[in-house]
């Protein structure tokens, strides 16, 4: 990677950075976020700044900056490990039902459990490692213990749990319930705070080291098991260590913001574009990218109307052209993965 | 590095591939084996490098059974050449040779630079050092190929399998594959193992023969006394026939097929 476009990278994430602590339905002057800015360093009270923008800034602006960064991340990461493990550059992290699983937990936490402090957040995470759970337990049983089957077995297990969902949203208050469980499907930012940033962010940077740290042993896992296991990788053990941490990781993230699509699938082919496939090294750029890109999605969602639209909704307009666009112009240079061979 | 295999019964759910297949790979050596398609020698490969696991019989490594081992034990003691080579992402052809060393680098640890120098010198070995920073997907299948033989070597296992390593290669290129494969053979000490579809490849590269059919090894032993007219029709067919050059040199042709 260049060094220019290394500078680059850090320039739009920093301005993106200042616009999303500046722009939103109560915005925040340079004066203010100079002076809140000044109040982070020993000595520098921020008295200056009025107490209602020290409030938005500290308990709304920031929890979900961080939280959109965290979940922006945690998503590449995981589909960077997901797309490697199924050896297919069009896997996402849902692929093993996650997301589905999560939903269910959602909807019923809404549903039934509306008393319990994170109950949305805490049930989605523990049904969407659940849902993977079941469709690697399924897996297992079956002689064949390639990829394919657990990809298989995470259709079946997505299937079933996005029934459950329907039928929990037939059965909802169309008043109250339906409209909660829709708008948790569709993902969004706007219930962010500091308690899911508390949840949310030290498990995104846990497994990102962990990633980081095992990464190389990835590229070794993108070849077929048979080859891995010639190699000297123990390919079962390690595919449960990897789907083990990035499910983690994707539950935790979905837990807190709900579904959000098409980040885990086309950051990774971003980072994968600009410093090759050598984990490593992709796991902590498509992490930054991905923490960039949602913080501007984010921004968008919360800004371009008068009320906010859900993320997912930006993610796909913008996501699903991007990765045609890949496809069409440069898939042949390698940034699908699939060289001329 | 010796390789025994002894009274080897293995397959597939309930059918079996192989029966009672009894054979010596001596060190040091190269060993063609031989037989028709589903006569079972990538699965008697499977089983040698411990990716299959036979009903019954042993396979021992200097003494040392492959059952027992850890698969970093394995793959320090025997490398692979397979007949496929795809990557799904786009990985340079150094890096997919130092994915070779992966039984010696701890997992939270990467190819050092003593790793890089060594991959490199295999590079120059094989004659494809100018192909060390080119995208490995962007090659031809004999480039490939090569790269594939690099990973092995790199691998630096005693014992090497290589899996119909000629079966997308064109002529010249087959011949390279081999005469490297030889090469290796008597320079480093290597014992190989390689399946072949063509006999005269073995008469001209290989010290031994194994031949294969449908399960069960018809002959066994050093290819200028093994490959003759009865055990090649045994196992090819009744129209294939070993036949004199001008030179004196002998070849295996198909007749009246």
């Amino acid at each position: 990677m260049k060094k220019s476009l290394i500078i680059f990278c850090l320039f739009a994430f920093g301005l993106a950075l200042v616009m999303s602590l500046a722009l939103g339905r109560y915005p925040i002057g340079p004066a203010d976020l100079l002076g809140l800015a000044g109040s982070l360093l020993p000595g520098i009270a921020a008295d200056a700044v009025p107490v209602e923008v020290r409030m938005v800034f500290w308990n709304i602006r920031v929890p979900r900056i961080l939280l959109g960064i965290a979940v922006g991340s945690g998503l590449s990461i995981a589909g960077v490990v997901f797309q490697a493990l199924f050896r297919n550059p069009l896997a996402a992290p849902d692929i093993l039902g996650v997301t589905a699983g999560s939903g269910f937990g959602a909807a019923l936490a809404i549903m039934f459990f509306t008393r319990m402090a994170l109950g949305v957040q805490g049930l989605a995470f523990l049904f969407g490692v659940v849902a993977v759970s079941i469709a690697y337990f399924l897996a297992n049983r079956s002689w064949d213990r390639s990829a394919s089957v657990l990809v298989i077995s995470g259709i079946v297990v997505s299937a079933v749990f996005q029934a459950c969902v329907s039928i929990l949203m037939y059965l909802a208050d169309p008043y109250d319930q339906l409209a909660k469980i829709v708008f948790w499907i569709m993902g969004s930012f706007h219930a962010a705070s500091w308690a899911k940033v508390q949840v949310t962010l030290p498990v995104v940077v846990v497994g990102s080291l962990l990633l980081t740290v095992f990464g190389w042993r990835l590229n070794v896992m993108t070849h077929n098991e048979e080859e891995a296991l010639s190699l000297g990788v123990d390919v079962f053990r390690w595919r449960l260590f990897y789907l083990g941490i990035s499910t983690l990781v994707v539950a935790s993230s979905v837990a807190a913001v709900g579904n959000i699509s098409w980040i885990g699938l086309i950051v990774p082919h971003i980072a994968r574009y600009l410093v090759g496939t050598e984990h490593r090294r992709l796991i902590p750029v498509a992490a930054f990218i991905g923490g960039g890109f949602l913080l501007i999605m984010d921004t968008v969602a919360r800004t371009v109307s008068v009320s906010e639209i859900p993320i997912s909704i930006i993610t796909s307009i913008l996501g699903a052209p991007f990765l045609g666009y890949l496809v069409i112009h440069r898939g042949r240079k390698g940034a699908l993965g699939v060289g001329a061979g | 590095m010796s390789v025994r295999v002894d009274g080897l019964t293995a397959g597939y759910g309930n059918s079996p591939v192989l029966y009672e297949v009894a054979a010596d790979l001596a060190a040091g050596r190269s060993c063609a084996l031989i037989g028709r398609n589903g006569s079972g020698k990538t699965t008697l490969m499977r089983c040698i490098n411990g990716i299959l696991k036979p009903t019954k019989g042993t396979i021992t490594v200097s003494g040392r059974e492959i059952r027992s081992m850890k698969r970093d034990e394995i793959a320090r003691l025997i490398s692979l050449v397979p007949q496929g080579n795809y990557s799904p992402f786009q990985f340079s052809c150094l890096e997919i040779i130092l994915m070779g060393g992966a039984a010696r680098i701890k997992p939270w640890s990467a190819p050092c630079a003593g790793e890089r120098r060594q991959a490199l010198e295999i590079c120059r070995e094989v004659g494809i050092v100018e192909l060390a920073e080119r995208p490995f997907n962007s090659l031809s299948g004999g480039q490939k190929q090569l790269v594939m033989l690099a990973r092995a070597l790199h691998q630096n296992a005693p014992v090497m399998l290589l899996d119909e390593p000629n079966s997308h290669l064109d002529f010249p290129n087959q011949h390279m594959m081999m005469g490297l494969m030889r090469r290796f053979v008597r320079e480093r000490g290597v014992t190989a193992l390689i399946t072949l579809h063509d006999p005269n490849l073995a008469l001209q590269y290989c010290d031994d023969v194994v031949m294969l059919r449908e399960g069960r090894v018809v002959a066994a032993g050093p290819t200028a006394e093994i490959l003759d007219d009865v055990h090649l029709q045994e196992v090819l067919g009744p129209g294939i026939l070993m036949e004199r050059t001008v030179s004196g040199g002998r070849v295996v042709v198909p007749r009246n097929m």
